[in-house]
């Protein structure tokens, strides 16, 4: 990969903050003692490790968080179940969908909470590998994919199928091709159930999942030219082959191209036939609009094989040169600044254009940001989202996190309910998404819930960084130290200590309950601090 | 025009992001945390809009159906449409728009009916954006922006809600309030905007008043946006909360709505709900966004598409009835970003479309009429071929409400909506 002698990696390991921002950037910021361990054994090296994740599973440290983790499900009797009111593991993480499909069958006899427990599965599962997971840069990648990529789990049928589409679609492919993954995507019953295309068929075909494809998969909406064009012959480039963007005949003619993707899911095929109920991707001949098509200037001929339509529809819009600068705008967008660079931009699209026949061309891509000289540069332009800043402040505060329904409630009610966005949007990554009042109650509830363990989700061990008693001061200039990653600021140290009514003399004993509680406190208000909140 | 340094704050921070052809994030306003006797009683007969945002794209044609046009009903199957006779039909409106068609309202939209009957209620069909854009995400910012097409996106940095609250007369503690975690594009721009999904718990931040110390010192000086928001949703929050009637034990009260109103447990219903509460505690509120999710229906669009109906029709009567003593003062407008396609889809379903149609609420509307022109269903009257023509511009209804001079380079002829 070239490019990339530009970055004076001297320098850049001299800088006291860098580790700090990198962790911040490309995991869910550091625990204590990480960003040492990643001064001494060099940032290049680091990065190498986290793009090659050693296997597609857990980490035995995340795996035994997995494993320890049990959530509450509760309900009353209902006409045809019984009531229950019990803690379960998470059991559906490793299930098969055809497992998990009955759940979204309406005619069965499940209670909501049921059906929608995979959801609070993979939430928790989300939350334990965001604090726990060696593979952070992984952790940090499935989230901005899943966003990308989003489904609403609130509805039944896309709960069931979500431990499969976190688990073989988007933590499988978030390093990977993005070809691949793209039509992982495309055949996942999450994603066909969300955009309606397994009830597409031929004749009147439902556009939805065309649409979003161009539109937030892949194109991006700065290349929707409909306002400006009404046939496919008047975008520029689209005689000679190559339109610079696509307008609403495009998305009917793809509509009709991905006709027949649908899922197993008990639909009747004619006469006595129907599909069998498993959840699994399928292709219906007999749905599928045969007849010729023309999508972003190409000319599709009539009666190709199985599947072929909707995979040149993929190929075409993976391909095109506006698909790569709107998922590097993305991609610097979530791991650098709100605003990045065009220049960077770019450039990180000249390497996905390059390696886009590559298996790790996501990795790819990702190295070339997190070695650009702008990744050095660029400081606090981002606000953590509520997951991050959730996860950021169990690691640093070496708090052993499990997820509860307590912890996933409040955070459900942060703004960012994980896989519980309404438009394929996904939630937005810009701050001021995240800066309403509202949302910014919110934060602080979350803080402070988590240092004071309101939701059980793990002890705040003050002894882990106080060995012995402290003065008040001491403990809010630690707490800074330990949470910031850099030197106290004064003015932070006089907001706690004033509005706790703190003498900066007092004796704070860890162990005992008055000084706990008071050191947890510090914790909190640390992470209140506005340095804690950016990155 | 009678306003004070604040007033002079908001404008000058708008005006900065509108040079910069920039978002402007909370900010600057109300650097005092503690309450302080901000209300304004040298404005009490304000005028309130309501912007009731139904995101996803609401199928209008099945709203206030033009239900026996002979184009309709060759276009959709009888479940996507709204039918003259049965047990399911439709509730026929008195109207001049198009005197030859029987346009009825959605049969569980009842409640605004009676509405309209009562001339309260006002549809102005056929209206929509100019431009040709079939996307949710740019017609939402279309709308929100206050612009007419996607060239005016790059020019115009904020909302027309927050132009709007720029000019004086917005003094009060809290002149804009969203009834989510976060403020809307219509109001950015507007630093002061307020956030607040939910007043029954109150709004103090959490762990008692050592937090609110501590959180108003940590975020006193900085200069970033993080620090600005802040202050911003500090102040706000403390306007709103120290405001709350309280039971002697320190709770919130419970809120009674009057005129024995019931909001339903819906989105629409819990954000009018606590819009209502909002207006009677008299904190100069001039703007409330509520928006309602749930109307792309690309798929079972009957069933979804009747409860979405129900509960927003429900809840407008209800904030109508509750709200009964300021009628003259507070007005509704219910929009989305556009209608959906004529003909419907094979999944039960319709998809993006253009022309929709809004609906204008309150004392002050000139109600139980459609406004606007009927441009037809025939092939050759649609968009494109596809989809309801747009023949009555939205900023055109916007701006009979909130002034023309708030969208930039428009401008509309009259439809006399308010009386």
């Amino acid at each position: 990969m070239g490019g990339l002698a530009a970055l004076p990696m001297d320098a850049v390991m001299r800088d006291a903050a860098f580790p700090a921002l990198a962790l911040n950037r490309l995991a869910f910021g550091p625990r204590p003692g990480d960003a040492e361990a990643l001064r001494r054994d060099g940032f290049e090296r680091w990065l190498d490790e986290q793009l090659s994740p050693h296997d597609d599973h857990d980490d035995d440290g995340a795996r035994a968080a997995l494993d320890a983790c049990r959530l509450r499900i509760k309900y009353d009797a209902g006409e045809s179940w019984a009531a229950v009111e019990e803690t379960r593991p998470l059991a559906s993480l490793g299930k098969p969908i055809d497992a998990l499909w009955p759940l979204s069958d309406g005619k069965r006899p499940f209670a909501g909470p049921e059906r929608q427990f995979p959801r609070l599965e993979v939430t928790a599962a989300t939350l334990i590998r965001a604090v726990h997971s060696r593979w952070q840069l992984r952790a940090v990648m499935a989230d901005f994919w899943h966003n990308h990529f989003n489904v609403f789990a609130g509805e039944q049928a896309v709960s069931a199928s979500l431990p499969a589409y976190d688990r073989d679609v988007i933590r499988r492919h978030a390093l990977g091709n993005f070809r691949e993954f793209l039509e992982a995507v495309g055949q996942s019953a999450a994603m066909l159930v969300y955009l309606n295309n397994r009830s597409s068929r031929a004749g009147s075909a439902n556009e939805n999942y065309a649409r979003e494809l161009f539109e937030l998969h892949t194109l991006g909406r700065d290349a929707y030219l409909n306002a400006l064009y009404n046939k496919w012959r008047e975008v520029p480039g689209a005689t000679a082959g190559r339109p610079s963007g696509y307008i609403d005949q495009d998305v009917y003619e793809a509509a009709r191209a991905f006709t027949g993707w649908t899922v197993e899911d008990g639909a009747g095929l004619g006469g006595e036939q129907r599909l069998p109920a498993t959840g699994r991707f399928a292709y219906v001949e007999g749905w599928h609009d045969q007849y010729q098509k023309r999508v972003l200037a190409e000319e599709f001929d009539p009666f190709q094989a199985p599947l072929a339509d909707g995979r040149r529809v993929l190929d075409l819009a993976a391909d095109h040169p506006a698909t790569a600068l709107h998922l590097c705008r993305k991609l610097c967008v979530r791991l650098l600044a709100d605003d990045p660079p065009e220049r960077l931009v770019r450039a990180v699209a000249a390497v996905w254009t390059e390696n886009r026949r590559k298996p790790d061309q996501i990795a790819r891509v990702v190295r070339f940001i997190a070695l650009s000289p702008e990744f050095a540069e660029i400081r606090a332009a981002k606000v953590k989202r509520p997951l991050e800043l959730v996860a950021s402040f169990a690691r640093a505060a070496a708090i052993d996190l499990t997820a509860t329904n307590g912890l996933i409630g409040e955070l459900d009610g942060s703004g960012q309910k994980l896989f519980g966005c309404p438009a394929p949007t996904g939630h937005p990554d810009r701050m001021e998404a995240w800066l309403g009042a509202a949302a910014m109650r919110r934060r602080w509830s979350l803080i402070l819930g988590l240092a004071e363990n309101r939701w059980g989700s793990g002890a705040l061990d003050n002894a882990v960084l106080f060995s012995g008693p402290v003065t008040a001061r001491e403990a809010v200039e630690g707490w800074q130290r330990a949470l910031h990653g850099a030197e106290p600021e004064e003015g932070t140290s006089r907001a706690i200590l004033a509005g706790m009514a703190l003498d900066p003399a007092a004796r704070l004993v860890p162990g005992s309950r008055d000084g706990d509680a008071k050191l947890r406190r510090i914790a909190a208000y640390a992470a209140m601090a506005p340095r804690f909140n950016e990155r | 025009m009678s306003h004070g340094p604040h007033a002079v704050t908001r404008r000058v921070l708008l005006q900065g992001g509108l040079a910069a052809g920039l978002v402007a994030v909370p900010g600057l306003r109300h650097v005092a945390y503690a309450a302080a006797p901000v209300a304004s009683p040298a404005v009490p007969a304000t005028e309130t809009l309501v912007v009731v945002f139904l995101r996803g794209g609401a199928d209008t044609l099945s709203l206030v159906a033009p239900a026996d046009d002979p184009d309709y009903l060759a276009a959709r199957v009888p479940e996507l449409r709204v039918r003259t006779d049965g047990a399911g039909a439709g509730l026929r409106l008195d109207q001049t728009l198009a005197p030859g068609i029987d346009f009825r309202l959605h049969p569980e939209a009842a409640p605004l009916a009676d509405l309209y009957n009562g001339r309260r209620l006002a549809v102005v069909h056929a209206s929509g954006l100019s431009d040709g854009t079939r996307s949710h995400f740019v017609a939402q910012d279309l709308m929100e922006r206050g612009v007419g097409d996607e060239a005016g996106l790059n020019r115009i940095g904020t909302g027309w809600a927050a132009r709007w609250l720029a000019h004086p007369g917005a003094e009060g503690a809290v002149p804009a309030v969203a009834t989510a975690p976060n403020t809307p594009a219509a109001l950015a721009g507007d630093a002061a905007a307020l956030a607040v999904a939910d007043l029954r718990q109150g709004l103090a931040p959490p762990g008692g008043d050592p937090t609110a110390r501590v959180l108003a010192a940590l975020h006193q000086s900085g200069e970033g946006a993080y620090a600005r928001a802040g202050r911003a949703a500090l102040a706000g929050l403390s306007a709103v909360d120290s405001r709350l009637p309280r039971l002697p034990d320190g709770k919130v009260e419970p809120y009674a709505p009057e005129a024995g109103a019931v909001y339903d447990d819906g989105e629409a219903g819990r954000g009018l709900q606590t819009v209502a509460r909002l207006v009677k505690m008299e904190i100069g509120l001039r703007l409330a966004w509520v928006d309602v999710g749930g109307w792309d229906t690309h798929e079972n669009q009957p069933g979804r598409f009747a409860k979405g109906v129900r509960q927003l029709s429900q809840a407008l009567a209800a904030f109508h009835a509750d709200l009964n003593r300021f009628e003259t003062r507070v007005t509704v407008v219910v929009l989305s970003e556009f209608g959906r396609r004529l003909r419907g889809n094979k999944s039960q379903g319709t998809d993006h479309g253009h022309g929709g149609a809004m609906l204008v609420l309150g004392g002050g509307v000139a109600g139980g009429r459609m406004v606007g022109r009927w441009p037809g269903l025939a092939s050759h009257q649609l968009d494109r071929g596809v989809d309801l023509a747009v023949t009555t511009d939205y900023r055109a209804v916007l701006a009979e409400l909130v002034g023309a001079s708030v969208f930039p380079g428009f401008e509309g002829g009259r439809l006399g909506l308010l009386g």
